[in-house]
């Protein structure tokens, strides 16, 4: 007699398909309709198959909402809506004058498959230490909304991620856009995503860094890395230490050692933590040397 | 479960399926309407082998729900590329070039050379490497595989006058 098999595959998974906003935060108001919101499918696909995350009983479209896939430009901010995909980020002007590490960082995620399914509002809810998109909005000071039939609410990215994989969402809300204030005059943005390959590589360390030089010292500088803890961190320390200072090999050498000594990564599958460590202050060294090298 | 049905016209044919909303785009291809030149590589979004075009995009069919692809969409698979130009131009230049050699990635690697030259007549190196870093072989190192998209640009653009 063979056992009675309990295991849910995808064929057991219902799902509802809203046409507009109003009518997904309806159906998420609801415990008996509610769902888990799916996009692109590019982590949640993979994590249901292999146990990471367990099968869902309902989940909700919301791939095609129309406001969820917008990006409009205003006075200082770029606005882009949650299911715009990585590969929109890319190739959108908007986007690539606001926050050119965030079209950048998009550009770097898997292959162009990966790049056309998956979505700014589904890499963010991920919430994986390893999530490229995190740095570059961190370092933008900006907010995500997220909507429910009660209203909307704004919180500021740098308080989004609440620990490895947990984010401030409530049951019934959807991520519906991102306000990012867009980079502006006269300052520069680095990103730069070290893996094992160029392509379908999951970061052993990333980051973004948005800046700026007057009168030969930095003026402004906000750094984040990502891979290094459980969640993508700002290094507030090192922000405040570097400005004010001018680049030149003494201030490199101790911006390097500070970041060393401020990130506590952990070794995994991908990397070591001796490794990733180092990496973190050459990678802020470089963003460094990057933005002098601009500013000329 | 209660099943959805979708109309989609799949390799230039209308074609309707009826399956469990979140069933996987791969298994509704291959085992409802039985085309099976898409394959499953790594089944978790790595390897490419699935690669489909929905709507003029390349996409991972095992990561898709079926559910998502709405009605009137365009699909073509691997067995729907010998009835365009560009597919057969592609196919003759993968085959003078040796550029498949087990076989198992081509079906997506193919169809990701066939949105590359749809959406880019003109592709250089660099693009195409790129956009086929989602398509993984383990055989060939990828030189003769580029040649042959490079090939086969060339003959499209020459046919074609673009």
């Amino acid at each position: 007699m063979s056992p009675v098999s309990t295991l849910k595959t995808f064929e057991d998974i219902d799902c509802t398909f809203p046409k507009t906003l109003q009518e997904a935060l309806e159906l998420m108001a609801d415990e008996k309709t509610r769902g888990v919101p799916l996009a692109g499918g590019t982590d949640l696909m993979v994590q249901w198959e292999s146990g990471a995350l367990p099968m869902p009983e309902r989940v909700i479209n919301v791939k095609s909402i129309p406001e969820l896939r917008e990006i409009s430009e205003a006075d200082n901010e770029v606005v882009i809506g949650g299911s715009v995909t990585h590969m929109e980020l890319r190739q959108s002007s908007a986007v690539r004058r606001a926050v050119p590490s965030l079209a950048e960082a998009a550009a770097t995620i898997g292959g162009f498959q990966i790049q056309i399914m998956g979505t700014l509002a589904g890499s963010v809810a991920n919430a994986s230490p390893a999530g490229d998109l995190a740095p570059s909005l961190l370092i933008t000071d900006g907010t995500v909304t997220l909507a429910g039939v009660r209203g909307e609410r704004e919180v500021k990215l740098t308080e989004f991620w609440k620990g490895y994989r947990e984010i401030d969402r409530q049951p019934d809300e959807l991520i519906v856009r991102f306000r990012l204030p867009r980079l502006p005059e006269g300052h520069y943005e680095s990103w730069r995503k070290l893996g094992a390959r160029k392509a379908q590589a999951i970061s052993k360390v990333m980051g973004s860094s948005r800046g700026r030089m007057k009168d030969g010292v930095v003026s402004c500088f906000k750094v984040a890395l990502g891979s290094i803890a459980p969640t993508a961190v700002r290094l507030y320390d090192v922000e405040q230490w570097i400005v004010g200072q001018p680049i030149h090999d003494e201030t490199l050498k101790e911006a390097e050692q500070r970041v060393a000594d401020a990130v506590k990564p952990i070794g995994d599958i991908r990397s070591t933590a001796e490794y990733r460590k180092w990496v973190s202050g050459r990678l802020v060294r470089l963003f460094l040397e990057e933005l002098a090298a601009r500013s000329g | 479960m209660n099943k959805i049905t979708r109309s989609w016209i799949v390799n230039g044919e209308p074609r309707e399926a009826e399956f469990a909303p979140v069933r996987r785009l791969l298994d509704v291809l291959r085992e409802d309407l039985g085309l099976k030149g898409t394959k499953e590589g790594c089944g978790e979004g790595e390897c490419g082998a699935c690669t489909v075009i929905v709507n003029g995009q390349p996409v991972l069919a095992c990561l898709m729900a079926a559910g998502q692809v709405e009605d009137q969409a365009e699909i073509v698979t691997v067995e729907g590329l010998e009835k365009t130009e560009t597919g057969r131009i592609l196919q003759q230049a993968y085959i003078e070039k040796g550029a498949a050699q087990c076989g198992f990635c081509i079906p997506g690697m193919i169809v990701s050379s066939y949105a590359l030259l749809e959406q880019h007549a003109h592709p250089d190196a660099g693009l195409i490497r790129e956009s086929h870093a989602g398509n993984i072989c383990r055989c060939t190192g990828y030189e003769k595989i580029v040649e042959a998209i490079q090939t086969a640009a060339e003959r499209r653009a020459g046919n074609t006058g673009s």
